[in-house]
């Protein structure tokens, strides 16, 4: 068949035997060796990136990281025993309340160590994930914006939309004053101060000020998260009965 | 719903009428990637959706990889 690319030929969607076949060749011309560098981790890394895609398909324009894919693949981990550790990489500009909220919840709630790691942004709806693992890094240049939830939709103009609207948010609160050393003062401070964002109420928080206010537990980098999430991993295997159940 | 982001809503919402150009999503040899088709036989991987990172150093997995996409003519109708 012809290929767009002709430098390398394509994989007819190969059978695992064959394509386990083309790896070892491409191994063995590429690196001088027969081991493929591929194999199985014991770390579990899902990256969530763009819009947290919740209850509503977005339009195509939008990057986004679907809660079908992660709550799957968070009980998988759970489930799974040669996974021992769970990295999380953030880059988001929030999204869907219920399925960041929901997200959150499966990490913390997850029995093996779990680190997260914010790069760029975790806006939003990221802040309460970003919380959620048991050790957050944040790197020195990525922010968060910690603002209010604002009212999109069909709005009916009564007490009601107001206090569903504060009940939404405590929600978010909650849980990050639960999952984080953050006082309940200064988040909320750092929610509804104005003046600082153009568009809006809010705060952006950078990288070491995220440390400051107790939201995150370090700065840092992929390294760092690497580095402590195999240090939590020997301290459970240390901990466990039995050590290591394969 | 509520959409919780620094997104303007308007920007999240446009294109929301011109659904079309959604890459699909496959699954190969048991891992989830998102592919758009280019013609009748052919689509190019976009992203792979996995959570083992080794899987992301498999070249015949890497994004813009061109792979067989073919319809399956099936006989019996839907």
């Amino acid at each position: 068949m012809t290929t767009f690319n002709q430098e390398q030929p394509q994989p007819q969607q190969p059978n695992p035997e064959e394509a386990k076949r083309n790896t070892v060749v491409d191994t063995i011309q590429q690196l001088g060796q027969t081991a493929a560098p591929a194999g199985e981790s014991n770390i579990f890394c899902m990256t969530i990136i763009g819009q947290v895609e919740g209850h509503l398909v977005l339009p195509p324009q939008n990057k986004t990281t679907k809660y079908e894919h992660l709550i799957p693949q968070l009980v998988a981990a759970e489930q799974n025993p040669k996974i021992e550790g769970v990295l999380i990489i953030l880059n988001t500009v929030g999204g869907d309340v219920e399925a960041g909220l929901a997200i959150a919840e499966m990490i913390a709630t997850l029995s093996k160590p779990t680190v997260t790691l914010v790069l760029g942004g975790g806006h939003s709806i990221g802040v309460p994930i970003a919380v959620s693992s048991n050790y957050s890094i944040i790197a020195e240049t990525a922010t968060m914006t910690i603002h209010p939830i604002r009212l999109n939709g069909l709005v009916i103009g009564v007490p009601q939309t107001f206090e569903y609207l504060d009940k939404m948010q405590e929600r978010v609160i909650r849980f990050i004053i639960s999952h984080s050393r953050v006082t309940e003062e200064k988040i909320k401070e750092l929610m509804f101060k104005t003046g600082e964002l153009t568009r809006d109420i809010g705060t952006t928080v950078i990288g070491a000020d995220a440390v400051k206010y107790g939201l995150i537990n370090a700065m840092g980098g992929i390294g760092d998260a690497i580095r402590e999430l195999n240090r939590r991993i020997e301290e459970k295997r240390q901990t466990s009965p039995g050590g290591m159940v394969q | 719903m509520i959409q919780y982001t620094v997104m303007p809503l308007d920007v999240v919402m446009s294109g929301m009428e011109d659904m079309k150009d959604h890459p699909m999503e496959v699954s190969v040899n048991g891992i989830t990637m998102q592919v758009q088709p280019i013609n009748a036989t052919q689509a190019s991987i976009v992203r792979i959706i996995s959570p083992n990172p080794q899987d992301y150093l498999n070249p015949q997995y890497s994004p813009g990889r061109v792979i067989a996409f073919q319809p399956v003519i099936s006989n019996s109708p839907e």
